[in-house]
């Protein structure tokens, strides 16, 4: 049986007092449309981008990110935030003809150059929803599992998007969050903020001319929670067990919450 | 690391029909590796298993083994042996014990199956030199299988402290 898509959710509800935009404090209601406004701005470039930047670490993160799902053949797969798709292509594979995977993002560009690099790679069954991460518009009790990868840290109210994947997700069900975290390592660390504020958004104004929308993604990773606060803010929205794994030294953590 | 070659393996036992873990729908079982791996929870749960080292929650069956009898094991010693000889103990709720018993002693460990399945350059990334210095005594080795599946054992139990691959290779 093919997932239910709810009638439509608001992307945007009003919501009261300020919220941080990067570094910048920011109306929480205006915060969503200044993220919408990097996203328009980065997508045509944001593959290559994410190549450069990462030194292409990012596909071992994604790759590690789906060998960690324990997702399989017949699973209903949501993709949050999924922008241009890596996650979705894997899973697709993983799924195969008896399951389904959406792919979904709050932007209709990201998911646009999502849709063009299924299509590029031959994979048609996969569907697309354009949906705000704190607004989930499935049924309870749908999915085996979720995944948003360098989404969250976007998002607005972290924690009602918590609520949501976890009300989504079936009993036994897998929350995978992907996203730039904190290293404990003081050499790294000083590397990674000279590289993060620095080269990161010189390299952004180069290659996509496009050097705030790159400030904005070093300022964010700041502002992230770690590790530990992550983990908790998944144990508070429901799930039963959380656990997350360090990736290059705890650049990335991948979170990984268990709905009991 | 371990978790994650833990995890694998398990989930590709489930996949490939070696065991069935529907009985154990929603069972958490605490397993400790003495003296070598923190312990760890596998919460068995819409037919897989995940690998959790979060071990403040409750369990409701705990299994216990020395490394030498898990090392036997992945040798391919038998598994029902192992249980009569009271080598593997399992402690809790009586029938979830008798289930995982049941199961355990019905799995063949394929570990050259289960190897074949790995994603080399996901270790590699992640265990940096010591998947590299394997990588290369497997590539030596006369038999690579054999070489890669003691470097796996070993990288999964102690990959700190294993001295196989300071030194000079064998
Ligand atoms: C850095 S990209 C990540 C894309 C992809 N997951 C990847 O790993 O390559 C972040 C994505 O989050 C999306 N996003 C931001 N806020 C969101 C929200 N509230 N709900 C859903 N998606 C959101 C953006 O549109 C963007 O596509």
């Amino acid at each position: 049986m093919s997932v239910t898509i709810l009638e439509t959710i608001p992307l945007n509800k009003p919501m009261d007092n300020t919220t941080h935009f990067g570094f910048k404090d920011v109306a929480t209601d205006d915060k969503q449309g200044l993220v919408k406004g990097v996203f328009d701005s980065v997508a045509g470039k944001y593959d290559l981008m994410n190549d450069v930047l990462s030194f292409g670490a990012h596909r071992l993160w994604k790759r590690y990110t789906i060998a960690s799902s324990n997702v399989k053949a017949g699973d209903k797969v949501l993709d949050i935030a999924g922008g241009t798709g890596d996650l979705a292509i894997e899973f697709s594979k993983k799924v195969g003809e008896s399951g389904q995977v959406i792919l979904s993002d709050i932007n209709a560009a990201m998911l646009g150059e999502g849709r063009k690099n299924l299509i590029n790679q031959g994979i048609f069954g996969v569907d697309y929803v354009q949906l705000n991460a704190q607004y989930l518009p499935f049924e309870s009790n749908t999915f085996d599992c979720v995944s948003i990868a360098f989404g969250l840290r976007n998002v607005t109210d972290k924690d009602q998007a918590l609520r949501e994947m976890h009300r989504i997700l079936k009993p036994g069900g897998c929350l995978l969050i992907l996203e730039f975290s904190k290293t404990d390592s003081e050499l790294l660390k000083k590397f990674y903020d000279f590289y993060s504020f620095n080269v990161m958004p010189k390299l952004g104004g180069l290659i996509a001319d496009d050097e705030d929308s790159y400030q904005y993604l070093a300022e964010s990773i700041r502002k992230h929670p770690d590790q530990e606060t992550l983990k908790d803010m998944v144990l508070e929205a429901g799930f039963g067990f959380c656990e997350y794994h360090n990736l290059s030294g705890g650049i990335v953590a991948l979170h990984k919450g268990i709905k009991t | 690391m371990q978790h994650f070659v833990l995890e694998q393996a398990l989930n590709l036992l489930i996949q490939n029909g070696s065991i069935d873990i529907k009985p154990l729908e929603s069972k958490v079982i605490r397993f400790t590796l003495v003296d070598l791996l923190p312990d760890v929870n596998f919460i068995c749960t819409n037919n897989r298993i995940f690998v959790n080292s979060d071990t403040s929650t409750s369990s409701d069956v705990e299994i216990k083994l020395r490394p030498n009898v898990f090392f036997a094991l992945f040798k391919g010693e038998d598994l029902t042996d192992l249980l009569r000889q009271d080598k593997i103990h399992i402690h809790g709720d009586v029938k979830t014990a008798q289930l995982l018993v049941d199961l355990l002693s019905t799995t063949e460990l394929d570990l050259e199956e289960l190897l074949s399945q790995y994603t080399g350059d996901i270790v590699a990334h992640e265990m940096g030199k010591t998947a590299k210095k394997i990588k290369q005594v497997v590539k030596q080795s006369p038999n690579p299988l054999e070489a890669l599946k003691d470097g796996l054992s070993e990288l999964l139990i102690q990959p700190k402290v294993s001295k196989k691959y300071t030194n000079s290779h064998h």
